[in-house]
């Protein structure tokens, strides 16, 4: 009896939040992806899949919300350079596929370290702010050792070459270090460099076709999908939802594939096509909700590793959400980062889950205090 | 000193900003849904309906093929094929039966061929037939309203000039099939599609990559039935997205002479065999023709099953390069080579004498002579001149194979050449560790008589032989064959030139040139030498005949009359040559397949090939050379009239007899 209302009381104190707001846009993903692939012949049963990778991911997710926070602390050195490993090994060792590096083959199992190697920078980085003079605001000397725990992995997933995601770790620890209190000084400082360098880079830098290939060499997907006529069906779709959409299953540049990658990169241009402005205002208002879910929590627990750690697993979300609806609506180059939750992709679900995981774990061992 | 608690709570300003960065940011893609789905949401929803936008792919015209005298051997010409895009087909039944009587194909037909590409984007246009004619072309451009869906889409296919006339050199170009796309996108790492062409033999595989050249695209606005209506304007919509012009494929000039091929391939009409001519000089290929031979044109036009079933079902394998994919025992011509190994080693010289009574006793075994009742006393000009078998199995017991391995491999032999041709055979020259590897046994002394005369073990292709000669001819210098003279783009500019490239030097004594090149001299401008009868006109060519065994025979098979053969039994004729003798330029070899001899089958179409030669680039030699010859020949007249009048004379004093005329 006493296990069962130990258990009763754990399943109070159980913070569902993460997992019930995700599940909620998965299963408006999967209901998008039904629709988007129905009439593709070799695809109608993607969302089969999907669900069964939801299932893992869950699994994974809510495995990972029982172990407690210390171990994350304890462990963030280790997972850390684990993934370093990794992600070594794949630019060595790596399966090839659509001209880049990116994944590693165990026995019957895919799966790209890039992926989860977010999740171990964000523990590299909570794990060095937390213990180094936590209450400083922080100037250029105290961004040094950051800047190496975060750019080994970048340069190495850059390498592979995945763009996108290296792109994504450093937004990551720019939203760390900015929560970090980053000194406004130094954000100023490093803004104006960049975009000077950025700018000189591209405009005088690089000739025409010069451009082209370092995008290319950078993220050869993008030109062997023909990028740019990609961009513009997708604009086509989400702007031919209107206010109200076509309606499910009436995607007309899905069913005749005009659209390609509809199911992973390009999911929330379907969503758009058939859901229109008012169907995509209910969606981005649950990642909103999510995302100020982490922020909440980051306020509210008492060690800095586990604050730290939320914002940054919040930013790895939100900077995939943003980029994401950014490029399949023409605001970013397409880079193809998935869209969570929507996007299909077992290794990025599995990311996700385990993201929303490591929030529960901490908010959980809040209410434990 | 705070505690971490009040740390995490003096972070509540920066996860604040945080949040309204996030709301920042959101705004931004709102505004930016608002923009495409209510204030150009209707425009938009018109182009998703009627999917204005299309991408066509622009083929790049693929490098054409010149002969090394700038003659067009290779271009390209239009080719037409009924699409059909189902996207936009409507009234199936109506028009699949209307376009399968323009096509002259059943409805069940073309809607299998429909089918069968269900899986691809339905705005792909489905080939429904190929290589159509003009008619049909015309048909299908007038009734175009009446069959919505199907159009015409111009392919480029490519034209041989000389059609058969090298086409195993040339190659030809097809669809990349089901098995082999796999392989192919991973060998270049660049996405074809099912249908795509690619060089699929000859130069146009191994130089696949040079000649293909890159295709562009281009952007299209499309009318509700698919049909062109204009070039993207600068449509604000459309920003970002840019056609990409095709980049032509560059042009080879190849090392091949046309008049040359043609009369290698003339001679060998009627005949199953091969013939190679290279520069002896350079290495450059100037006539390389296996016969019997296809049309590659046909390849490229999607080739009719008739062609194709004529080509597979013929006994002789048209299809086979005979000049790189075959080996053969080259026979007698491989007696200049133990001839070469035996003066080097000092095993022979210019006065060894041996006595040929038609056959050689090796313990039990006896090995004939070619020639039954023997040649008698033999020395080493004569034993080439008349090819005589005993003198060389004399050298056989006294060599040691690998000893000749050495030489053979030095000029060639027993590896492949390299040249640019796809699946090249390496041939076969045998040593004592090939046979233990390979049979387990010891090397046997009588296998080395079978070998110095060019039989059992040894295997060359006539590349090979022709790349040996070659090498007598310029004093043992063996070059990497090439057909390839230069690469040179659309605008005329050279991209490269290769240059000759030695692959092997072997140094010889002069006395041992000059008694071989004498030998083979005398085969062909001697009356006594085994191919007297195709010394020509003023070519000055010096060869050698030989006869490849097909199969070991008795003695008495052996020298049955090979006419009187099965086919299949009858020996294969080689010839190798070079000429001129004085300074040699070309070096020739040829194999008529069951010719029976060398003389008789091979030498004539050597004979063909060194006269074209010699005609274009040496005429002043060959008119000075024709002079001579004639000036013999009157002489020769002349003296035997001198003879008949002396004759006559004789007669006249004394009583006429019967008979004994010339």
């Amino acid at each position: 009896m006493i296990s069962t209302s130990a258990f009763v009381e754990a399943l109070k104190k159980y913070d569902f939040s993460f997992f019930g707001i995700s599940s909620a846009i998965f299963f408006i993903g999967v209901i998008n992806l039904y629709s988007a692939t129905h009439a593709s012949d070799d695809m109608s049963e993607l969302y089969i899949r999907q669900l069964g990778w939801f299932g893992l991911a869950m699994i994974m997710g809510i495995g990972v919300s029982f172990i407690s926070p210390k171990n994350f602390f304890r462990f963030s050195w280790f997972i850390y350079i684990m993934f370093i490993i990794q992600l070594a090994l794949v630019l060595v060792m790596g399966d090839m596929g659509m001209g880049a590096r990116r994944w590693i083959t165990l026995g019957p199992l895919r799966y790209q370290p890039s992926e989860l190697a977010k999740i171990a920078v964000v523990l590299g980085l909570a794990r060095w702010f937390a213990k180094s003079d936590s209450d400083r605001e922080l100037g250029f000397p105290q961004l040094i050792v950051p800047a190496i725990i975060a750019f080994i992995p970048t340069i190495l997933i850059a390498l592979e070459p995945d763009l996108g995601t290296g792109l994504l770790v450093l937004l990551v620890f720019f939203s760390v270090c900015f929560y970090r209190k980053l000194k406004w000084k130094t954000i100023a400082i490093l803004a104006v460099l960049g975009v000077i360098s950025g700018m000189v880079m591209y405009n005088f830098g690089l000739k025409e076709y010069q451009k082209k290939r370092v995008v290319t060499f950078l993220n050869p997907e993008a030109d062997l999908r023909g990028s740019g006529y990609n961009a513009v069906q997708s604009k086509i779709a989400i702007g031919s939802g209107r206010f109200l959409g076509k309606g499910f299953k009436k995607s007309s540049q899905a069913s005749l594939s005009y659209l390609p990658e509809n199911h992973t990169d390009f999911v929330f241009s379907i969503f758009n096509e058939e859901h229109g402005f008012f169907g995509s205002m209910f969606l981005i208002a649950l990642y909103i909700i999510l995302f100020f879910r982490f922020i909440w929590l980051a306020s509210s627990v008492p060690r800095m590793f586990d604050s730290i750690v939320s914002i940054g697993i919040m930013s790895i979300l939100f900077w995939h959400t943003f980029v994401n609806m950014g490029m399949v609506m023409g605001l970013l180059p397409i880079v193809g980062l998935p869209l969570p939750f929507m996007s299909y992709g077992g290794t990025s679900l599995m990311t996700f889950g385990i993201c929303c995981g490591i929030a529960t774990s901490i908010s959980n061992a809040r209410n434990l205090f | 000193m705070f505690s971490e608690d009040n740390v995490v709570r003096s972070h509540k300003g920066r996860a604040e900003t945080l949040g309204n960065f996030i709301v920042l940011f959101f705004a931004i893609i709102f505004a930016r849904l608002w923009y495409l789905q209510i204030y150009k949401g209707d425009e938009l929803h018109r182009y998703s309906m009627e999917n204005r936008l299309r991408k066509e792919v622009l083929l790049a015209p693929r490098g054409m093929i010149y002969s090394r005298n700038n003659q067009l051997l290779v271009h390209n010409i239009p080719r037409f094929d009924a699409v059909i895009v189902p996207q936009y087909l409507s009234g199936r039944k109506q028009v699949l039966e209307k376009l399968g009587q323009v096509l002259d194909l059943t409805s069940e037909d073309i809607d299998k061929t429909l089918k069968k590409n269900l899986r691809q984007p339905r705005y792909q246009p489905v080939i429904i037939k190929k290589n159509i004619s003009r008619r049909e072309v015309a048909v299908i451009e007038t009734e175009n309203s009446k069959m919505p869906g199907v159009s015409v889409m111009t392919f480029i296919s490519r034209e041989y000039q000389d059609k058969e006339v090298g086409g195993h050199i040339l190659g030809y170009i097809s669809e990349i099939s089901q098995s082999q796309l796999p392989k192919l996108r991973e060998r270049d790492n660049y996405d074809y599609k099912l249908g795509d062409f690619i060089g699929q033999a000859g130069l146009e595989e191994e130089r696949d990559l040079e000649l293909r050249g890159e295709d562009g695209h281009e952007f299209i606005e499309v009318d509700a039935l698919g049909r062109r209506k204009r070039y993207l304007g600068a449509n604000k919509l459309f920003e970002g997205i840019e056609g990409k012009a095709p980049v032509p494929g560059d042009n080879i000039r190849l090392t091949i002479d046309r008049d040359m091929q043609q009369a290698a391939y003339k001679a060998l009409e009627g005949k199953v065999g091969s013939a190679v001519a290279i520069d002896v000089k350079t290495g450059e290929v100037m006539a390389m023709v296996s016969h019997p031979s296809f049309d590659p044109g046909q390849f490229s036009r999607g080739i009719s099953s008739a062609y194709w079933s004529d080509l597979s079902n013929d006994e002789r394998n048209p299809m086979r390069d005979r000049t790189v994919q075959e080996h053969y025992s080259p026979g007698s011509t491989f007696k200049a080579i133990t001839a070469i190994a035996a003066l080097e080693e000092g095993i022979v010289d210019a006065k060894t004498e041996v006595n040929c009574p038609g056959y050689f006793q090796l313990g039990r075994r006896r090995f004939h002579c070619w020639k039954q009742y023997g040649h008698g006393k033999v020395n080493l000009i004569k034993s080439l001149r008349e090819s005589c078998d005993v003198y060389y199995y004399k050298i056989g017991t006294q060599i040691d194979i690998d000893t000749l391995a050495k030489y053979a491999k030095a000029l060639g032999f027993g590896n492949k050449s390299g040249i640019s041709l796809p699946r090249e055979t390496p041939g076969l020259i045998p040593t004592k560790e090939w046979k233990k590897k390979l049979r387990g046994t010891e090397w046997q002394k009588g296998e080395t008589l079978s070998c110095v005369i060019g039989q059992s073990f040894v295997l060359s292709t006539p590349l090979q032989l022709a790349m040996a000669y070659a090498g007598i001819a310029n004093g043992g210098k063996i070059f990497r064959p090439r057909l390839v003279k230069e690469v040179f783009s659309n605008s005329g500019k050279v991209i490269r030139s290769p240059e000759p490239e030695l692959i092997s030097e072997i140094k010889l004594k002069p006395e041992t040139l000059a008694l071989v090149r004498e030998g083979l001299k005398q085969v062909v401008n001697n009356p006594k030498g085994t191919s007297w009868w195709n010394r020509g006109q003023g070519i000055a060519m010096s060869g050698k005949t030989g006869t490849s065994q097909v199969i070991s025979m008795s003695a008495e098979k052996l020298f049955m009359k090979c006419q009187d053969k099965e086919y299949r039994f009858r020996h294969h004729g080689v010839f190798a040559a070079y000429a001129p003798y004085d300074d040699p330029r070309i070096a020739v070899s040829v194999i008529v397949e069951h010719g029976c001899s060398g003389s008789g089958a091979a030498a004539p179409v050597a004979k063909e090939i060194v006269t074209a030669f010699m005609k274009k680039y040496e005429p002043e030699k060959m008119a000075r050379n024709i002079e001579v010859q004639r000036q013999e020949y009157l002489r020769i007249l002349r003296e035997r009239k001198r003879i008949e009048a002396q004759a006559a004379d004789e007669e006249n004093r004394v009583e006429p007899t019967e008979g004994s005329e010339e």
